[in-house]
């Protein structure tokens, strides 16, 4: 053991003292530290360690967290777990400071008359908001009742069971504001809603919009940089020069809401010189004609005037993906690219399912993979009564058809608040107003909602606007129940408590819905603790809650995926599907052809806003977080990035302040000049321009795209279009 | 008797930070207090640009400029050639902090405190679980061990890469980089 070590560990147990003493002005030898902490116990009693996951995003790393004198202190990432493989995040690291912030929501709170919000007791807020509930019930019926949540393994479980017992279908994920277009599109072809690249056998791979070195699950980025290190050929297509091409051997910086004309060109290469997997498209294709017919005019020289890709790369990389297929993919995307960002996001990600089918590279080695799961098996009715299925479609199904129905559309749900057509709105890890779409507009709609309750940790913008604020205590001071991951080898990690409750007054996610079901009169269907949950779910994959907690993370390897397999196509046809009744009926063509922007910018001052991650943060979920704000303070990332031409045209230096403007709003900000942009956009970091005064590490700082943008909803999808924003840039003071 | 080094290969850094925040965590650091510091290049003009990342720390050099004024001997050398700072002895004169060419000495606010990186990874060596700079890096950018061991994997790599320190021979540093 080096002297170093016992250094730290002297600076670690003796941090506190040594500012004590600077304060009064001594100092202290390190020979005097080590006399003064020789009565220390060799073991001391408030150290530990448990298994958990992070939260700072929806990636869900496991990780074994260890607690030394009653706090927080190393993490060590889970080796197996799905998300993790051995490594977390800066996020990861730094999100557990939120635990320990003064911003912490400690009691319920009510909005009284004035506005403001007061403490009550639990008894009171679960008695209250009970007969509300059964109010609206008893007049409105349960569809005026809807609650969003970004899934995590409790609040899946909970929240759902909670809607259900109250028999009412709108139940939504915080997908509109994230991969609904991305999951609805896909599904449309080929029946699934994702896919996972086969980064470790890949031979050529291509990224849309997507940066796994910015938005960060550590398997993916360890898959990217294994293709690279594997010779594999990487092209990143991204308006902007992102981190992850670092890996890769091209950057294409397409026009940002162009990457449908891009595909359907490189599709048309494809197909115009027979170089797709004929066999494999004549067996698993319903619609090929169309589709073929349809991309016949999207020649390369026609996507170039469009996407600004030149129509000889386009050719070329067609043809050298066919030449690597079946090893070769379009990555599946998250929300970057044709998440939810513009008019066209559902036919991109269509066109994207058709173009890896034309290379016959579904579950083939180094290709786009179905990759296996498994989930809890039938739990005994008695102890866990099942809730009887809910009738009635979610609010939007008709509005939205192409919705993913286990999303469905958030923010159409909260917009009928202002037709009086919704009553009450429940948000569980969810700040729907300041991240989805326009925060004036959904905070409007909350306000018409006779009943709002929101369960979070701190005061976000969403909490402001509630009638009811739930403290929940956080992530690492709560059980939940177990999360199983699909992969090339299925596994399920388990989210321990780590840290005794911080703030006494906070509860649980399952305590917080089991409350509210018994005041809402659906009890009967909470018997059970957390524990027995999550204990009867593994038992029913041989497993208990005693043995998950000794490791964290169990895999399945006998139920490894295999290579090879044509899936079961869950299409109306059965068959992998370049044509869609619901797409045609409504209104795209039934095979995915080019859909135009909403928006186009004019140039001159004029620019797109475009979104995207930095590795330091998860929108506003960690925004408030000392530690990554921290960095973003050292290294000015609120700064917009601009093409460094178009900034020299308009008399713009790196790191002047602009303001930026458009018809519904305008602020300030500084600018990166760079050379890492395409011209015709701007990119803002997402996570900034808290507007919640309670939130003392993020307020003020910076500014949030969704002010600028208009509440408007893709077409068939329900998307919030995120990227279908038009500003205009000047430097202030000119 | 060993003398420790690091190889750092910024073709594979992506600058996300997680080396910063998990050494704050391993070292419970203030939340502003950060052991890493991290300089982007953009190179090339659009659309042909490349990027890198490189992240500085304490070099552990061996003429070290920060030992050398320190007033009180708080900074000193192991004799395994690890550069440390006693926090009973340091009076927070900041000298170090200006002689230090690579800025790498960093004030706690609270303590007082002129502090820097530890090498506090050589204590996970011997296997035991810690979230340093090296072990948390999500690409493997970093590469830690005893350079006068010519059979460790540091010693290979700085051999087979040519890894060189960041300011030539300005102060003896032994952290080495790819680049």
């Amino acid at each position: 053991m080096s002297e170093n070590a016992i250094t730290r560990r002297s600076f670690l147990a003796g941090s506190a003292g040594v500012a004590a003493l600077a304060a009064a002005g001594g100092y202290m030898s390190f020979g005097a530290w080590e006399q003064a902490c020789a009565d220390e116990p060799e073991t001391d009693q408030g150290s530990w360690s448990a298994y958990t996951m992070c939260n700072a995003c929806s990636s869900k790393c496991g990780y074994k967290a260890y607690v030394k004198n009653g706090r927080l202190s190393k993490l060590i990432a889970s080796e197996h777990d799905a998300s993790a493989q051995g490594k977390i995040c800066a996020r990861g690291y730094g999100y557990p400071a939120i635990v320990y912030s003064e911003d912490r929501l400690t009691d319920p709170l009510k909005k009284n008359d004035k506005g403001e919000f007061e403490a009550i007791s639990w008894e009171q807020a679960f008695q209250e908001i009970g007969d509300k509930v059964k109010a609206i019930i008893d007049e409105n019926g349960p569809e005026a009742l809807a609650l969003v949540q970004d899934p995590r393994p409790n609040g899946a479980f909970y929240t759902k069971r909670f809607l259900d017992a109250l028999g009412s279908p709108n139940y939504y994920t915080h997908g509109a504001a994230c991969n609904l277009s991305k999951a609805s599109g896909y599904a449309e072809v080929i029946g699934a809603g994702d896919f996972s690249a086969d980064t470790a056998n890949t031979k050529m791979i291509m990224y849309i919009g997507r940066s796994v070195a910015d938005a960060i699950k550590p398997a993916h980025l360890q898959g990217l940089q294994k293709a690279h290190e594997n010779g594999a050929k990487v092209v990143m297509v991204d308006p902007r020069c992102n981190n992850s091409t670092v890996f890769a051997d091209e950057w294409l910086p397409i026009n940002p809401g162009t990457d449908l004309a891009f595909i359907l060109a490189m599709s048309h290469v494809l197909i115009r010189d027979g170089i797709y997997d004929k066999a494999y498209a004549a067996e698993n294709v319903v619609g090929f004609d169309e589709f073929a017919a349809g991309v016949a005019d999207c020649t390369p020289a026609w996507a170039e005037g469009i996407c600004g890709i030149s129509a000889a790369d386009i050719e070329r990389l067609a043809v050298e993906f066919s030449q690597a297929a079946p090893a070769a993919c379009i990555d599946a995307g998250w929300r970057g690219g044709f998440g939810n960002q513009y008019a066209n996001s559902g036919e991109t990600a269509r066109a994207i399912a058709v173009f890896n089918t034309l290379l016959g590279c579904w579950n083939q080695k180094g290709g786009a993979l179905f990759t296996s799961g498994v989930s809890a098996g039938k739990l005994d009715e008695e102890k866990f009564p099942p809730v009887p299925k809910v009738e009635g479609k979610k609010a939007g199904s008709a509005e939205y058809p192409l919705a993913s129905a286990g999303m469905g559309v958030n923010v159409y749900a909260a917009s009928l608040a202002k037709e009086g057509k919704m009553k009450g709105m429940f948000f569980y890890n969810s700040n729907m107003v300041a991240g989805y779409s326009n925060p004036a507009y959904l905070q409007e709609c909350l306000e018409a909602l006779d009943l709002c309750v929101v369960v979070d940790i701190q005061m976000s913008e969403t909490a402001l606007c509630a009638d009811y604020v739930l403290p929940e205590c956080s992530y690492l001071e709560r059980l939940e129940v177990p999360a199983f991951n699909g992969g090339l080898i299925p596994s399920v990690s388990l989210r321990d408590k780590v840290l005794d409750v911080i703030h006494p007054n906070t509860k649980p996610c399952d305590e917080i819905f089991k409350g509210l079901a018994e005041a809402c009169g659906v009890g009967e269907y909470f018997p059970f603790t957390i524990e027995e949950l999550a204990d009867a779910q593994l038992k029913t994959v041989g497993l208990s809650l005693d043995a998950l907690r000794e490791v964290g993370t169990v895999e399945f390897p006998e139920k490894a995926f295999v290579y090879g397999n044509t899936p079961k196509w869950k299409t109306p046809s059965g068959k992998i599907q370049f044509t869609s009744e619901k797409c045609a009926a409504a209104g795209y063509t039934a095979a995915p052809t080019w859909v135009a922007p909403a928006v186009m910018p004019a140039g001159g001052n004029q620019f797109r806003m475009i979104t995207g991650k930095q590795a330091i943060h998860s929108h506003t979920m960690t925004a408030n977080c000392k530690p990554l704000m921290a960095i973003t303070e050292d290294y000015d990332l609120t700064r917009i990035w601009m093409n460094a031409d178009r900034a020299a045209q308009l008399g713009i230096a790196d790191g002047d302040e602009v303001e930026v403007s458009n018809e519904l709003h305008t602020g300030r900000c500084r600018v990166k000049v760079t050379q890492r942009m395409n011209p015709t956009a701007i990119f803002l970091p997402p996570a900034y321009g808290c507007t919640s005064e309670q939130q003392h590490t993020a307020y003020g700082v910076g500014l949030r795209s969704t002010d600028y943008t208009t509440y408007q909803l893709e077409t068939g999808y329900g998307s919030t279009m995120a990227h279908e924003i038009l500003v205009t840039v000047k430097k202030v003071g000119a | 008797m060993a003398r420790y080094g690091m190889l750092i290969n910024t073709k594979k850094c992506i600058g996300c930070y997680a080396c910063r925040t998990a050494c704050q965590r391993q070292n419970d650091l203030l939340p502003n207090e950060s052991f890493i510091k991290f300089h982007e290049f953009e190179r090339g003009t659009y659309p042909h640009v490349t990027i890198e990342h490189v992240p500085t720390q304490c070099m552990h050099c061996v003429d070290a400029p920060c030992q050398a004024v320190c007033p009180t001997g708080a900074t000193y050398t192991t004799e395994d050639g690890i550069v440390c700072v006693d926090h009973g002895r340091c009076i927070g004169c900041k000298y170090c902090m200006a002689a230090c060419p690579y800025g790498a000495r960093v004030h706690n606010e609270e303590s007082g405190i002129v502090d820097k990186c530890r090498f506090c990874t050589v204590s996970a060596l011997d296997g035991t679980e810690m979230c340093t700079c090296v072990t948390a890096c999500p690409t493997g950018v970093r590469i830690f061990g005893d350079l006068d061991d010519p059979e460790s994997e540091v010693s290979k790599q700085i051999a087979e890469l040519n890894a060189q320190p960041i300011d030539g021979d300005l102060t003896n540093a032994k952290i080495f980089y790819v680049r």
